[in-house]
């Protein structure tokens, strides 16, 4: 693990203090950053887990009332919770899905190409850089009705034609936002799919081409297994990405058409509504469904976490 | 700071307003239209001042109502247009996305059948909804009227101001409900437009009984967290004069909020007198949105029920006052 | 001999997906800010301006005169680069600190034996994994309280927070490579400690640091949900929030073509550095998550 090896040879005494001051001086070297880390996310859930027994509106400071668990129980009543839960798992779902197959074609181009290396990295690097509100105008305009191309471009295809209103119904809607979701992160996936396809020993795969393995059998039996650390993980971080959509929803419809997901209606509670007794609640089912959505996926795809740590 | 006159009774109720002096309260009541003191006014207080008023007028393409037959020297209602813009193959264009103009456009049908949205507003979260009222079915069946016809423009779910007024200079432009700035809107893009662009009262909801055209526009408040409360009224009193709310006319297109600013010579230059007296007309006879603490609620799941236009039908005003009424008791989330 | 001709044949067609995927909706805003108001406003669908104009830069950036003799808005070039300016040094200041945390936590994490060491670990992925909007309520409410609301700092704190995992997984998994005992052989031929330090420890780590602070300031330029929610005017308001919130001069008429201009103008330092430091972006992204 670390590189430093405690130096033999020396007394028992001598080493446990040493190992003391290691000890200390390491505690020291992460405290700024655990201190950081905990001040902005500990300290506030604590706040919303309080708040969330309360009856409290900003706007009618002064009927703040202790109302228990009334608020899980209207938000887990209520269907729009439950239409935006499903929106938000329906998007992870399906953009991880997409993302997995797209990123994984990249990786294989990317790992294959020989010329223009610098392009090809260049030009996946840009939807990762750019800002998410970038990527979902471009999209937005992309299908606008009046100044997009998509209508003018693929008039040929059924269902589509010059006055098709992609933001005036539910699925063309979550269509485009999964669109401008999937551009903008499969980036992420591929380059995490490319560094677990470069450690797929070339070797392994020889080996199957001279055992007459078909291209197909040697993606299926040598590549994917042996890549399989790294699929995860990109599953796990990407999943976990989607489920927090946001930024997209907010520019693309403002939730219209039921195009709402979790994270936005708990912005909506909070800012725009300044419900926060109700939106803390919903702030804390947030934080247990990511919390168990991590948990199953972990243990579902039995993840590495070492691995995901950066240990090993 | 600038309100918009839906959360004027909102901010106030939470305290958020500094107090104007008595005197000047009165000097703005008597300056301004009556529709557009009430919209400044919580529990008698006037709370802040009125800067410019908005209000809708029907526009229409001159040809097109000819090409229908229109006479549209006569008030004419919804009907009417939507039958005009599907006979000759236009569209009437609206504010319908979701958001707080397909409220507007939602509270003037319902004014205009003699309704309103919610009444007893003073009572807070327990005000009395009456979107399910006779007026309210009204209003229901001319939305649903349009969205089915085929003088709907294909954007209807998420047209706002803009998209409206993009439809209406197009090809198929017909008719269009739309604030006073379309009269400078086209001048520079598509002339052509404008020599087409006939004006005339807001439609009516039902035959025979006066338009309630929506009113908008904002009022100037000064923070009660203010550092310089004195100076920042004095601002206001100046800025809303009537002078300087013609000034504003002019130059952004948002009309004064008293009669003594229309007479700011460079608007009569621009405007056509016909149009000006359209606009103080429709300001008298305006239906203001309810003025309650809880409009964003009350706004917010009206919309949500009344969205998108094609799913209205002769339910959605009952399902309205009932997830209203839920909301305001937080027994549903918006 | 076949299979490997179709191999190269699906590679090169692949390639040239990949660009057109990647680069048509960028080739799509830089078209779509050369449109004119009138343009966008009658509604324009073709990919390419019928009529290119610098208008909607000038409008964006303050610049000169419109092309019909009219001034630029000034309001919209102020909030503009008001909230570039934000951008910028909410941005540099959230990177710097982050990095300098990171890199003696991520220290401690490959060098020194200590207690707690895994506890570190799983708080850092913990909080990769945050459901950023549950904070909002009550940041904001915190915040409102310290006076933080608003400004700089109120966005630079928690920014540190949500860049720190990403930061110290990159920093450990470089130093790990890091040689250490080479520090040891120089002083051993008669380098000082501070000497033997910068000669040999910080050329290995700088392109780490380096590379971390690059993904770290991608995240502060691009986050949202913050910036819309613990910030209320341009005082503090950076691209992002400003973007989303912008209604143009005219506010009933979508301001498609100044958009446009602005997102091209805010991707064009994420271009510049992508095109200058590829491959250490590729190399941190994959190290920090993946061990390479």
């Amino acid at each position: 693990m670390s590189a430093t090896a405690v130096p033999t040879g020396k007394t028992t005494a001598r080493t446990s203090d040493r190992a003391a001051g290691e000890n200390r001086l390491g505690l020291k070297l992460v405290a700024p950053a655990v201190v950081v880390m905990l001040i902005v996310t500990a300290w506030p859930m604590i706040q919303a887990l309080y708040l969330s027994l309360f009856q409290y509106r900003l706007t009618a400071p002064d009927e703040k009332e202790f109302v228990g668990l009334a608020n899980y129980a209207s938000v887990l009543g209520d269907s729009l919770f439950w239409q935006d839960t499903f929106n938000t798992l329906l998007i992870m779902v399906v953009t991880v899905a997409v993302e997995l197959v797209i990123g994984f074609v990249f990786a294989m181009v990317m790992h294959r190409v020989i010329f223009a290396r610098g392009v090809i990295r260049t030009a996946i690097l840009i939807p990762y850089g750019i800002i998410t509100v970038v990527s979902a105008f471009a999209w937005q305009f992309t299908f606008s009705l009046s100044n997009g191309w998509v209508n003018s471009w693929f008039a040929w295809l059924p269902g589509i034609s010059s006055d098709t209103n992609w933001f005036g119904d539910h699925w063309p809607a979550m269509f485009a936002i999964m669109v401008s979701e999937i551009w903008k992160t499969t980036p992420f996936m591929s380059l995490l799919l490319l560094a677990g396809l470069s450690q797929v020993s070339e070797d392994m795969i020889e080996a199957a081409k001279v055992d007459g393995a078909t291209w197909w059998q040697r993606l299926w039996k040598v590549i994917l297994p042996n890549m399989r650390a790294a699929i995860m993980v990109a599953v796990l971080f990407r999943a976990l990405d989607a489920f927090r959509i946001f930024d997209n929803i907010f520019v693309m419809t403002r939730g219209a058409q039921d195009t709402e997901s979790s994270s936005f209606l708990t912005y909506r509670q909070v800012i725009e509504q300044f419900q926060l007794g109700l939106g803390s609640a919903l702030s804390v089912l947030l934080f247990l469904s990511v919390l168990l959505l991590a948990f199953s996926i972990v243990k579902l795809f039995r993840v590495d976490l070492a691995q995901a740590r950066g240990e090993g | 700071m600038s309100i918009d006159p839906p959360y004027t009774a909102e901010f106030a109720n939470a305290g958020y307003l500094a107090e104007l002096p008595e005197d000047m309260q009165q000097r703005l009541r008597d300056q301004a239209f009556e529709g557009a003191a009430a919209a400044a006014t919580w529990e008698d207080q006037l709370v802040v001042a009125p800067f410019w008023s908005n209000t809708q007028v029907l526009w229409y393409r001159k040809s097109v109502a000819q090409e229908a037959g229109l006479d549209m020297t006569q008030p004419v209602t919804w009907d009417q247009i939507i039958e005009a813009a599907s006979t000759t193959g236009k569209k009437v264009a609206v504010q319908s996305n979701k958001y707080e103009g397909y409220a507007v456009w939602i509270n003037a049908l319902v004014a205009g059948a003699g309704g309103e949205i919610a009444e007893n507003t003073e009572k807070g979260a327990d005000a009395t909804i009456t979107v399910d009222s006779e007026a309210g079915h009204e209003a229901a069946r001319v939305i649903e009227e349009l969205a089915h016809s085929e003088a709907a423009p294909a954007d209807l779910s998420v047209a706002q101001e803009g998209q409206a007024g993009a439809t209406f200079g197009s090809d198929v432009g017909g008719f269009m409900v739309n604030w006073t700035y379309i009269w400078t809107n086209y001048d520079d893009s598509q002339p052509e437009v404008k020599d087409d662009l006939g004006f005339a009262r807001y439609p009516r909801t039902v035959d025979g009984e006066d338009s309630r055209p929506p009113y908008g526009g904002i009022g100037i408040g000064v923070s009660a967290f203010s550092d310089h409360k004195e100076q920042a009224i004095e601002a206001l009193e100046c800025l809303t004069s009537p002078e300087s709310q013609g000034v504003n006319a002019d130059l952004t297109g948002n009309m004064p909020s008293s009669p003594a600013g229309y007479d700011y010579p460079a608007l009569k230059e621009t405007y056509p007198q016909e149009l000006l007296d359209l606009f103080q007309e429709s300001l008298e006879a305006a239906a203001p949105r309810t003025v309650s603490p809880y409009w964003s609620d009350i706004s917010g799941a009206l919309q949500s029920r009344f969205h998108p236009p094609s799913s209205v039908d002769d339910d959605t005003p009952d399902k309205a006052k009932k997830f209203i009424t839920d909301v305001l008791h937080q027994k549903d989330l918006l | 001999m076949q299979s490997d001709t179709k191999t190269k044949a699906g590679t090169a067609v692949g390639f040239v997906l990949i660009l057109v995927w990647c680069l048509l909706p960028v080739a799509w805003i830089i078209s779509l800010s050369f449109k004119g108001a009138a343009e966008t406003a009658a509604g324009s669908p073709q990919f390419l301006p019928k009529d290119p104009t610098l208008d909607n830069y000038k409008t964006v950036l303050g610049v000169g005169n419109l092309s019909s003799g009219d001034a630029p808005d000034p309001a919209v070039s102020d909030d503009f680069l008001r909230a570039l300016l934000n951008s910028f040094g909410i941005a540099l200041v959230a990177t710097l600190l982050s990095v300098v945390f990171a890199t003696l936590a991520a220290y401690a994490i490959a060098r020194l034996e200590f207690r707690g060491k895994r506890l570190v670990l799983s708080i850092a992925l913990a909080i990769a994994m945050f459901p950023v909007v549950s904070l909002v309520g009550p940041l904001f409410d915190m915040w409102r309280t310290f006076h933080l609301f608003n400004t700089w700092p109120g966005l630079i704190i928690p920014y540190m927070t949500f860049t720190l995992p990403l930061a110290i997984w990159t920093l450990t998994a470089f130093f790990r490579e890091i040689p250490w005992e080479m520090e040891q052989a120089a002083q051993v031929d008669g380098a000082t400690s501070w000497q033997a330090f910068r000669k040999v420890i910080v050329p290995l780590a700088a392109p780490g640091v380096f590379t971390a602070a690059i993904l770290t300031f991608f995240f502060a330029w691009n986050e949202f949900v913050l910036a819309i929610s613990l910030t209320s005017t341009t005082g503090s308001r950076t691209v992002p929030a400003q973007l989303s919130f912008f209604v143009g001069p005219d506010p009933f008429n979508p301001p498609y073509g100044q958009l446009a201009t602005a997102s091209v103008v805010v991707t064009v330092p994420i271009i510049v550095i992508v095109l200058l430091f590829q491959r250490k972006i590729v190399a941190g992204l994959t190290s920090g998550a993946v061990k390479g």
